[in-house]
């Protein structure tokens, strides 16, 4: 597994507040490596640390082993803010992103009028930008990210503004690079997308990585303890079992964390008594509920799309 | 430098391409002349036939008017000489009133009434009226009047007296029994021609058309300056408010960024001085045969070497320009902000344009000396210098070795404030915030 990317000991500030301190961790070829935590946790700027819109104040980011600037033209960005020249023509807009990147464009058109026609663009590729929709105008900016065959991709939110349909597409589109031995980092923060398309987790909380390495490391770290129940009946009494520390209770379904030392046969049983049970399952908790438990804070999140 | 290249290719091609381009390219010519030329024909249209009656007290003028009257061509080129080429001269018919046998006083009255638009039919309308006293020869303290409608009327008037104190004087003179062959000798006046020494001993002429050329390098020099500036202003907050600059900033430097848009733009500027060169060519051919054939000799003045400095000042002139405005586009967060922003900035760079006449007529003074030494203002003054007098050699050579370190240090500071201002979207940094930039990166 070849190293591609690595940062050590990152550290940003915005004036008086530190948006990135300390941050480091690695991406290798072939792997998705999800970015995770919440709005303003410093996501995009250690994102722009690598793509080296921004100089970190401390620590070294290192691409492909050498400095960000030396190696920016095997780096292909979806910055957040997305953004194209809205009076410029599509096609001609892909060839100038993968000049800027160094490559000729005499060369780089039939790559661009490949990735148009897998985006079902083909036939608007002498429209200017700003006559897409928006949706269509993101699948450019994602096809000049990808055109000119980076070893790195970098999305920042790549789900952000895409349709359920599209957010398939891209998801399949981001496992077939991985597979041809591209790495890919994402940032998000969505969770339950996060769970189902990475292979690596870095999550970070108010400037910090708080856990990081191989999604099933990051989930099993937060033990086996947490029991999903379905039912029938009133579950509002679970909450105060001596068993269970904490608990999600929906109105036939219910999410909880055991105490610790709590008997999961117990809970149950209780259950069986007073509920029509449907499903009962002891399961590693969520990316979610790790996210949560190690950031300290009890307070249900808002649920993840 | 490839992408260098990508980034002017694409400002020049996305330029070209618009509509507005081929108008402005193809029409400003037109305009331009159009602005030139409908004031000065205007104003001939405007000066055209005055109608002035000469009310003569002393009843000694009646020649002396009616040769004015019948176009008096010596006296009228003179007149034309003095004022230059352009300078609308007009005509007067003079209508020659003896009041030798009247009071003037009282007989004014009904010519004055004739000057009113309406109360009189057009054919006996007056423009003017000038009344010569009847003492006019022996008291040499009194004065002509001239009434007329329009205060401003100055070139009517300033022609009327002339031709009447020419007649007077030369009346006088016969008063005192000089034969009429003498008096032509004694009044002909004698016209001025500027001759420039240059140190290698030259002479060349010029004068009053050296005035004019530098008025008009001057503005070729700024004008185009700030035409692009205010382009490159705009071209970078629209790219920060189409979000593209981040793409940009993570592909290349921000010196290869600012080349890139600041060269694209000067190929622009080039492709469009061409267009005008090619349609304006021949009309500035003859426009140079016509001022030669009015007396001004321009290709003294017209070097070669003037044409090569033209070409050294107005990229030097263009590219702090640009800098600057390319700077100011990267820290306003609108086109309206920018503009406050550099409107006061640019009213320092434009002192030179404000200082032109001591600098013109004194090409050597300290004050012209400091000026063109200090590289802002280097452009515009020491081009002056060099077109109107010559300036030495070491203050030349310091002007462009102090002008060309100033861009490079500017350009570099430009391209801080640029990456730092790009991404900061939103409010307008402050000054403490720039200077943070320029010491950071």
């Amino acid at each position: 597994m070849t190293r591609v990317l690595s940062l050590h000991d990152v550290v940003k500030h915005y004036g008086a507040v530190k948006a990135v301190d300390g941050v480091s961790f690695e991406v290798s070829a072939g792997r998705i490596t999800g970015l995770l935590g919440r709005n303003g946790a410093g996501k995009t700027t250690t994102l722009r640390m690598i793509t080296g819109v921004l100089h970190p104040d401390r620590g070294r980011v290192a691409l492909f082993g050498a400095e960000v600037e030396a190696a920016r033209d095997r780096l292909g960005y979806l910055p957040e803010e997305r953004g194209l020249y809205r009076k410029m023509r599509v096609l001609d807009h892909l060839l100038f992103l993968a000049e800027i990147k160094g490559r000729s464009p005499a060369a780089m058109r039939p790559a661009a009028e490949r990735w148009l026609a897998r985006f079902e663009l083909l036939e608007k590729r002498n429209a200017k930008v700003e006559e897409l929709s928006k949706g269509n105008q993101q699948k450019v900016q994602l096809a000049g990210a990808l055109l000119f065959d980076p070893d790195l991709v970098v999305l920042d939110e790549p789900g952000s503004g895409l349709d359920p349909v599209n957010v398939v597409l891209v998801r399949r589109l981001l496992r077939e690079l991985a597979a041809e031995g591209k790495a890919i980092l994402l940032s998000t923060h969505q969770m339950g997308e996060a769970e189902k398309l990475c292979d690596e987790i870095v999550l970070v909380h108010a400037g910090k990585v708080v856990r990081s390495g191989p999604l099933a490391e990051v989930k099993a770290s937060g033990g086996r303890d947490a029991v999903h129940l379905e039912f029938a009946g009133d579950g509002a009494f679970l909450t105060e079992h001596p068993a269970v520390a904490s608990a999600r209770v929906d109105t036939n379904r219910a999410e909880l964390r055991l105490a610790p030392g709590g008997d999961a046969q117990e809970v149950l049983a209780a259950a069986a008594a007073r509920l029509r049970v449907l499903r009962f399952e002891v399961v590693a908790p969520s990316l979610e509920e790790v996210f949560l438990e190690a950031v300290g804070e009890t307070a249900p999140p808002e649920v993840a799309a | 430098m490839r992408k260098l290249w990508a980034v002017l290719k694409r400002e020049y091609r996305e330029t070209v391409r618009k509509p507005s381009f081929l108008i402005m390219t193809v029409l400003a010519p037109f305009l331009f002349g159009a602005l030139m030329l409908v004031p000065a024909l205007l104003a001939t249209r405007g000066m055209g036939e005055r109608k002035v009656a000469v009310l003569d007290g002393t009843g000694r003028l009646r020649t002396a008017v009616e040769s004015l009257a019948g176009g008096a061509p010596g006296e009228r080129s003179a007149f034309a000489r003095g004022r230059g080429a352009s300078a609308p001269t007009g005509r007067i018919v003079a209508e020659y009133v003896d009041l030798f046998t009247v009071d003037p006083k009282n007989a004014v009255g009904p010519y004055l009434e004739r000057l009113s638009l309406e109360r009189t039919p057009k054919e006996r309308r007056l423009d003017g009226v000038l009344l010569v006293p009847a003492d006019a020869f022996e008291r040499p303290l009194t004065h002509l009047t001239y009434f007329s409608r329009s205060a401003a009327d100055l070139l009517a008037e300033e022609q009327l007296g002339r031709a009447v104190n020419r007649a007077l004087q030369r009346e006088r003179l016969a008063a005192r029994g000089l034969p009429p062959s003498e008096l032509e000798l004694i009044l002909a006046p004698l016209p001025v021609e500027t001759v420039q020494v240059t140190k290698s001993g030259q002479e060349r002429r010029g004068g009053e058309g050296s005035f004019v050329l530098a008025m008009l390098f001057l503005a070729l020099l700024f004008v185009p300056s700030l035409v692009y500036g205010q382009e490159v202003m705009r071209g970078v907050i629209q790219e920060k408010t189409d979000r593209v600059v981040e793409l940009l900033v993570s592909s290349m430097t921000p010196m290869e960024l600012l080349s890139g848009k600041i060269l694209g733009m000067a190929a622009i500027g080039l492709t469009q001085m061409a267009v005008w060169v090619t349609m304006g060519g021949s009309l500035a051919v003859a426009g140079l045969s016509e001022a030669r054939s009015a007396g001004f000799d321009l290709s003294t003045v017209l070097r070669p070497s003037i044409a090569v400095w033209f070409v050294v000042f107005f990229l030097l002139s263009y590219l702090v320009t640009v800098g600057v405005y390319a700077a100011g586009g990267a820290i306003a967060g609108s086109e309206k902000e920018a503009q406050q922003v550099l409107t006061p900035v640019m009213f320092v760079f434009l002192v030179p344009w404000f200082l032109m006449m001591p600098i013109l007529t004194n090409p050597d003074s300290t004050l012209s000396v400091v000026l063109s030494l200090v590289p802002i203002y280097t452009p515009m003054t020491m081009f002056i210098r060099l077109l109107v007098s010559e300036p030495p050699a070491w203050q030349v050579a310091l002007s462009l070795v102090l002008s060309v370190a100033t861009i490079a240090g500017l350009m570099k500071a430009s391209a801080k404030i640029f990456r730092a201002g790009l991404l900061a979207t939103g409010k307008r940094p402050t000054i403490p915030e720039i200077w943070r930039w320029l010491k950071e990166a």
